[in-house]
């Protein structure tokens, strides 16, 4: 039977999007080498946080009185800490804590934050003044201050660690989608879906926030690695997840510090981790940055 | 020009209620109070309720929230920043020598974040899209994902296990002893200037590529002039302006957010006060704190400004 027209034209509907979308990958690959390689260490760390349970060679949280720190040999490859836990599967399973608050933090910064920087810009006039004025204050506070005063009105703990990150992000990237909204409130399109009388709830839903997300996309990878940078520093202050739970700022903390001279695995590995990790989202996300804002475009 | 001075000053103004009301409010959510702290940490937890009552009214904390706040206000228009609640000495003592380690410790990090940030971003411009520009760019972006506790901590070891060097643990003003002072000071202004040269390379490697492309430049590599003489005389004038408002505006914030790198070099700076005032519900010290960083930031805000406006003519104050 002769293919008809349309099963052709299904075909093709799924057939390009497909090779385009390979297309976009070698492009970057090829084009933005550090961006590659921070996309492989994101994806690495992703994926490490996704098969914890398989990956690691011991339960994070097991005590072996008999190894305590122990130095890295063909048991503990990277050793172990002052409880007898295995220093590798603890880095595994920290991960995942670090890309859980990292991603709850930096999306629900960048939600919050892109949401009253397009009402901001949509409404313009007084809101617009009043929501900037407010986003000044916030400025105005240094962020690990902010990211610590939350921290003491909630308590710790995972959930709360990811507001407290989450709050200090959110006026950066109100100031940064209010920019761009400004640009796009005055489109042709805008100015359209007003005159067909839809409402300002889905004038900016569907019609301005769509047209800004270039920018939330770049602040939202921005935010990543350092929302995962700020999690290891409020842990490592005693400030963020609490013990027994395996992150990698906490691993940095107390017994880390005070055996660093006869067991330094125990402070170089989870360090390194947090480095490896946070450096492979920022180049991706710079590179992520080069790619989608026209303006910052160097070639 | 001074029509535009005062009126950012004024502009100063609300933000700075506006950051009192924050913090005076965030406080007052914050569970229990600085009595409930200090019964808490002596182990006595069945202290008799009078007594703490007493206490309480001694530090005016059953005043309405209102008569605390206009209290706490027209002390601050008048710079008397009053008693902390934990020590009950004058805030002003308790913070002098914290600022003066936190101000030097963020100066030094600026000046070296700089020294790295403008000649590495200047190389990087040169070189767009080699091997060199590519390791600028691995090197500062490896700074900005290296946390700095970690970094101080390998920093302390190294030390520790190649020179059997350990710094010394009380911080001593520069003018009393310039080299117990910098002993201290060096390495964690080292570890905060390299994490913060990242932002400063990257912007300088921008503006100087967008600098690059002017007429001008191509004006003066026709007329034959030194490769170096067009760089210094003509590039980077335009281009670092900003780069040194980005430096500057990190440098505010360094005053007091460098709470991390104060725990690990062991640094009695504003930071660690921060965080011990906020657990000891000191409420007069954290407000104290929090208003001091806040108008740093503001105040190097403004002087960016003013500076931009002074030195590029082409931007005009309204």
């Amino acid at each position: 039977m002769a293919a008809s027209p349309h099963t052709v034209e299904q075909l093709n509907r799924e057939a390009i999007p497909r090779a385009r979308w390979l297309q976009a990958v070698l492009h970057f690959v090829v084009n933005r080498p550090l961006g590659a390689v921070g996309a492989v260490l994101v994806l690495l760390t992703a994926t490490l946080a996704l098969t914890a349970n398989f990956v690691a060679p011991y339960d994070p949280l097991s005590t072996d009185y008999g190894a305590m720190l122990s130095p890295p040999d063909a048991h503990h490859w990277l050793g172990t800490d002052s409880f007898g836990r295995d220093v590798l599967s603890r880095i595994i399973y920290g991960s995942r804590t670090a890309m859980t608050v990292g991603l709850g933090a930096s999306l629900l910064g960048a939600s919050i934050g892109s949401l009253i920087g397009v009402v901001s810009a949509y409404f313009g006039g007084r809101v617009d003044l009043l929501l900037q004025r407010v986003l000044d204050v916030f400025f105005a506070f240094p962020v690990i201050v902010l990211a610590l005063a939350v921290v003491a009105i909630l308590g710790t703990g995972a959930g709360n660690v990811i507001l407290a990150i989450a709050t200090p992000m959110v006026p950066r990237c109100a100031r940064v989608v209010r920019a761009a909204a400004l640009s796009v409130r005055e489109m042709p399109y805008v100015d359209a879906a007003r005159a067909s009388g839809f409402g300002h709830r889905r004038i900016i839903l569907r019609h301005m926030l769509p047209n800004v997300m270039a920018p939330i996309l770049i602040m939202t990878t921005a935010f990543l690695g350092e929302a995962i940078l700020l999690e290891a520093s409020l842990s490592f202050l005693g400030l963020g997840v609490q013990e027994p739970t395996a992150a990698w700022g906490l691993m940095l903390r107390g017994a880390a510090v005070e055996f660093a001279e006869t067991a330094p695995w125990m402070a170089i590995f989870p360090g390194l981790a947090i480095s490896l990790a946070v450096f492979g989202f920022n180049l991706f996300g710079d590179s992520l940055r080069d790619a989608l804002d026209p303006r910052l475009r160097t070639q | 020009m001074a029509f535009y001075i005062l009126k950012r000053l004024l502009a100063m103004i609300p933000t700075l209620l506006g950051v009192a009301t924050l913090i005076f409010l965030l406080l007052r959510v914050i569970p229990g109070d600085v009595v409930e702290a200090r019964y808490l940490t002596q182990g006595s937890q069945f202290q008799s309720q009078d007594l703490m009552n007493q206490e309480r009214h001694k530090l005016g904390l059953d005043k309405p929230l209102w008569r605390q706040f206009t209290g706490w206000m027209s002390g601050l228009a008048r710079f008397d920043f009053g008693l902390s609640m934990w020590t009950s000495a004058p805030i002003t003592d308790e913070i002098k020598l914290r600022f003066a380690l936190s101000l030097q410790l963020a100066i030094m990090a600026s000046i070296i974040a700089s020294c790295l940030a403008i000649p590495l971003g200047i190389l990087a411009a040169m070189k767009q899209d080699t091997w060199v520009d590519y390791s600028v760019r691995v090197f500062t972006i490896a700074g900005l994902a290296t946390p700095s506790f970690w970094l101080g901590t390998l920093m302390i070891l190294a030390m520790l296990i190649f020179f059997k060097w350990v710094p010394p643990m009380t911080f001593t003003p520069l003018w009393v002893s310039p080299k117990e002072n910098l002993a201290l000071l060096l390495w964690p202004a080292l570890a905060v200037g390299y994490r913060y040269c990242a932002v400063g390379t990257r912007m300088m490697r921008s503006t100087m590529l967008e600098v690059l492309r002017e007429d001008y430049i191509r004006t003066a590599r026709a007329k034959g002039l030194w490769l170096k003489l067009i760089l210094t005389r003509h590039a980077l004038k335009n281009a670092i302006l900003p780069v040194l408002t980005v430096i500057s505006m990190e440098f505010a914030f360094l005053l007091g957010g460098l709470v991390v790198t104060e725990q690990v070099f062991n640094l009695n700076g504003l930071g660690m006060l921060f965080v011990e005032a906020i657990s000891h519900r000191d409420y007069t010290l954290t407000q104290a704190l929090v208003m001091l960083v806040a108008s740093a930031f503001l105040v190097v805000n403004f002087m960016v400004d003013i500076a931009y406006a002074v030195l590029d003519p082409r931007i005009r104050y309204r």
